[in-house]
């Protein structure tokens, strides 16, 4: 995992606004979006679908409570 | 003084010059500032004939920015300007890095810190550690000062009066096994480690917990889901927060209340601290502590250095003193034990570890909170005597309201724990409850706008005694959805309403309020301290203008307070007065809690 990654304390969000037909498109490409970015339990937080496109945050923790927080690493040590 | 040359490289912005220059000539500066459009070449011959001791140009626009700035430092090189002058350079289109780069002395980028503007003209190098140092220092406030618990409403006082001695009669005989491990408890945390008499102590302790905790002490059996915090973690906690620490800015713009308390309860102790550190550094005044659910349905709490990857961090002495070790002592620290079968113990860990405020609330507790009235009835009185001893405020929240309680139901509840604190030498905080809850959505009394309600809903303290008022818990509960946009929207504007209403405290909630599916991340907290802060400083001292229906609203509680409060006197017996649902019915969506039933036994 690279630095900037191990530096993200809990969770990580991406937003984003999809150009679909429907709430129920707008869910498959979230999905699809997770799935790609390789994002690990990703999760949708967030989706609201009007007119032409949906509001979308997408969510994976990278450190959940109770994990070894890389971010605690020595810099060293993190490589 | 030093003269201060200040131009404006742009066409147009130059509010930065304007506040710059009138901000220099209140410390005493000579400043001259030039107008929008001004170029390069006026800069460098304007220098020449005034002889500055410093140049401070803006920029905004972010065309052609290294070409005209780059050309302003070439002409001031060639001018023979920079053997005498300081050159700095600020404004939106302004990085570090850019400023750098084209050689300026200095470069402001971010907001406008004037103690680094200052040491800049005196040819000081810039305090870049001074930004770290608090910009407010923090005294650690008292909510309760100032209030006498005076009751402006007799006929409720009377009746307060009435029920509460009946409570306080009916639990004078009574113990139950909660109670005696408090007792033991307090004893075993003045023995030290290893000693004989302790050992002794737990082996009482562990003859009064249930099965699954008695396990933990014998056989060393972890509940599921939780393990031990290694020694290496707890010990690399400095160093990372050696790298995050950050200056303090209140929040509040318009006086020094309300203190804004914020809810922490990651499951692990480490990831705590790092969300308390996120919250202080963002802001907030005070942090409540909450433990898992299942903490408060077993008998016995568990020792050690403890995390899980579940809600609520694990009430351990140990795991509160880490937290207390890492928190700015200025923060006020709130660890709950309002409503489970270890509600006394917890005020004991609490009080040893360092807590200011304690939270406890019988009618809740004994409802919605899933513990068994007659049960919590002795805890908690108990608990409230030991909130006396140590001297420390206890806060009663209304969250039974939840459920589906109509407010003067609820408040009856909070008014019955409060004259119970009063009479036992405490200092209780009553905690309204500010939400858009089942009975307003049922009933229809938040249809047209969420102001009237809530403002009747603190309006009606004030008329009934003088107490601080503390919204929570947290403010705009059910108000809240995923979009985090719209979430610490709507915590600030609850915020800002209770604090334009003149309340001490408030409890707020970060933007994953509404996000069920894991744990409350560190930028969900910034989001709603950051709409807080905005919108507080948009209220300032301007208040929210309720309907007239705000004024019918707050007759029709007081009103039903009162009439709640009779009905409970009348029955003569508090603890049937839950049961039977007086503070809450069945029809309300409230019912008795069952855990901890039969287990209240009356001393010999």
């Amino acid at each position: 995992m690279s630095e900037a990654l191990d530096r993200i304390v809990d969770a990580l969000d991406i937003e984003t606004y999809f150009y679909c037909k429907s709430e129920e498109e707008a869910r498959d490409l979230a999905e699809a979006l997770i799935a790609e970015l390789r994002l690990p339990h990703g999760d949708i937080v967030f989706l609201e679908h009007r007119g032409w496109g949906a509001r979308v945050r997408i969510r994976t923790y990278i450190h959940r409570p109770g994990d070894h927080y890389r971010w605690m690493d020595k810099k060293e040590e993190a490589k | 003084m030093k003269t201060v040359l200040l131009a404006p490289l742009d066409p147009v912005h130059d509010n930065a010059i304007k506040l710059l220059r009138r901000k220099l000539e209140d410390a005493g500066y000579t400043a001259v500032s030039m107008p929008p459009g001004t170029t390069e070449d006026e800069v460098v011959e304007k220098a020449l004939t005034l002889h500055p001791d410093a140049i401070l140009v803006s920029r905004t626009l972010g065309y052609k920015v290294a070409e005209t700035l780059g050309r302003l430092v070439d002409l001031a090189e060639a001018a023979g300007l920079r053997e005498k002058t300081r050159l700095g350079v600020g404004g939106m289109a302004i990085t570090r890095e850019v400023g750098a780069e084209l050689g300026f002395d200095a470069t402001f980028a971010g907001d406008l810190n004037m103690a680094d503007v200052f040491a800049f003209i005196e040819g000081k190098a810039l305090q870049a550690e001074a930004s770290k140092l608090p910009t407010v220092a923090r005294e650690k406030p008292s909510v309760v000062e100032g209030y006498t618990y005076t009751f402006k409403d007799k006929k409720i006082e009377a009746l307060l009066d009435q029920i509460t001695t009946q409570i306080l009669s009916f639990v004078s005989d009574k113990t139950s096994d909660g109670i005696e491990r408090a007792r033991l408890r307090e004893e075993m945390l003045d023995q030290p480690a290893g000693s004989p008499v302790l050992t002794q102590l737990r082996a009482r302790y562990i003859a009064l917990c249930d099965e699954e905790t008695a396990a933990f002490y014998n056989n060393g059996k972890l509940p599921s889901g939780v393990r031990w915090l290694g020694a290496e973690e707890v010990a690399r906690i400095p160093e990372v927060i050696e790298t995050t620490l950050a200056p303090h800015e209140p929040l509040q713009h318009a006086g020094k209340r309300p203190y804004i308390f914020v809810q922490y309860g990651t499951g692990c102790p480490v990831m705590d601290i790092m969300h308390i550190k996120t919250a202080e550094a963002w802001g907030a005044d005070g942090i409540l502590h909450f433990d898992p659910s299942w903490g408060a349905q077993r008998e016995g709490l568990l020792e050690g250095c403890l995390t899980h990857e579940h809600d609520g961090t694990i009430l351990t002495y140990d795991n509160l003193n880490l937290i207390h070790q890492y928190k700015d002592p200025a923060t006020m620290w709130n660890v709950r034990g309002h409503r489970g079968l270890n509600t006394a113990e917890t005020q004991i860990l609490g009080a040893r570890a360092g807590a200011d405020l304690f939270k406890i609330n019988i009618p809740y507790g004994g409802t919605a909170g899933g513990t068994d009235p007659e049960r919590l009835t002795v805890d908690g009185v108990f608990s409230l005597r030991l909130a006396a001893k140590y001297g420390l405020p206890f806060d009663i929240p209304g969250n039974d309201e939840l459920s589906g309680v109509p407010p003067h139901k609820t408040f009856a509840g909070i008014l019955i724990m409060m004259m119970l604190g009063l009479k036992l030498g405490g200092q209780p905080i009553p905690k309204p409850l500010l939400c858009y809850s089942p009975y307003m959505q049922i009933y229809g009394y938040m249809d047209d706008n969420m102001v009237d309600m809530n403002t009747a809903k603190l309006a009606v303290w004030r008329e009934i005694v003088d107490t601080p008022i503390w919204p929570g818990e947290p403010v705009g509960f059910m108000t809240h959805t995923p979009d985090r946009v719209q979430s610490a929207m709507t915590t600030a504007a609850h915020v800002a309403l209770a604090a334009t209403l003149g309340v001490d405290a408030i409890t707020m909630a970060s933007s994953d309020e509404a996000y069920s599916k894991g744990p409350i991340s560190a930028p969900a907290r910034v989001d709603s301290l950051r709409a807080v802060r905005d919108l507080l400083r948009f209220m300032g001292s301007a208040k929210f203008l309720p309907t007239p229906k705000a004024s019918d609203l707050l007759e029709q509680i007081h009103r039903g307070i009162t009439e709640t409060l009779q009905t409970i006197a009348d029955r003569g017996d508090f603890t049937a007065s839950i049961y039977e649902g007086h503070l809450g019915s069945v029809d309300d969506g409230l019912y008795p809690g069952r855990t901890g039933r039969g287990t209240v036994r009356t001393l010999k």
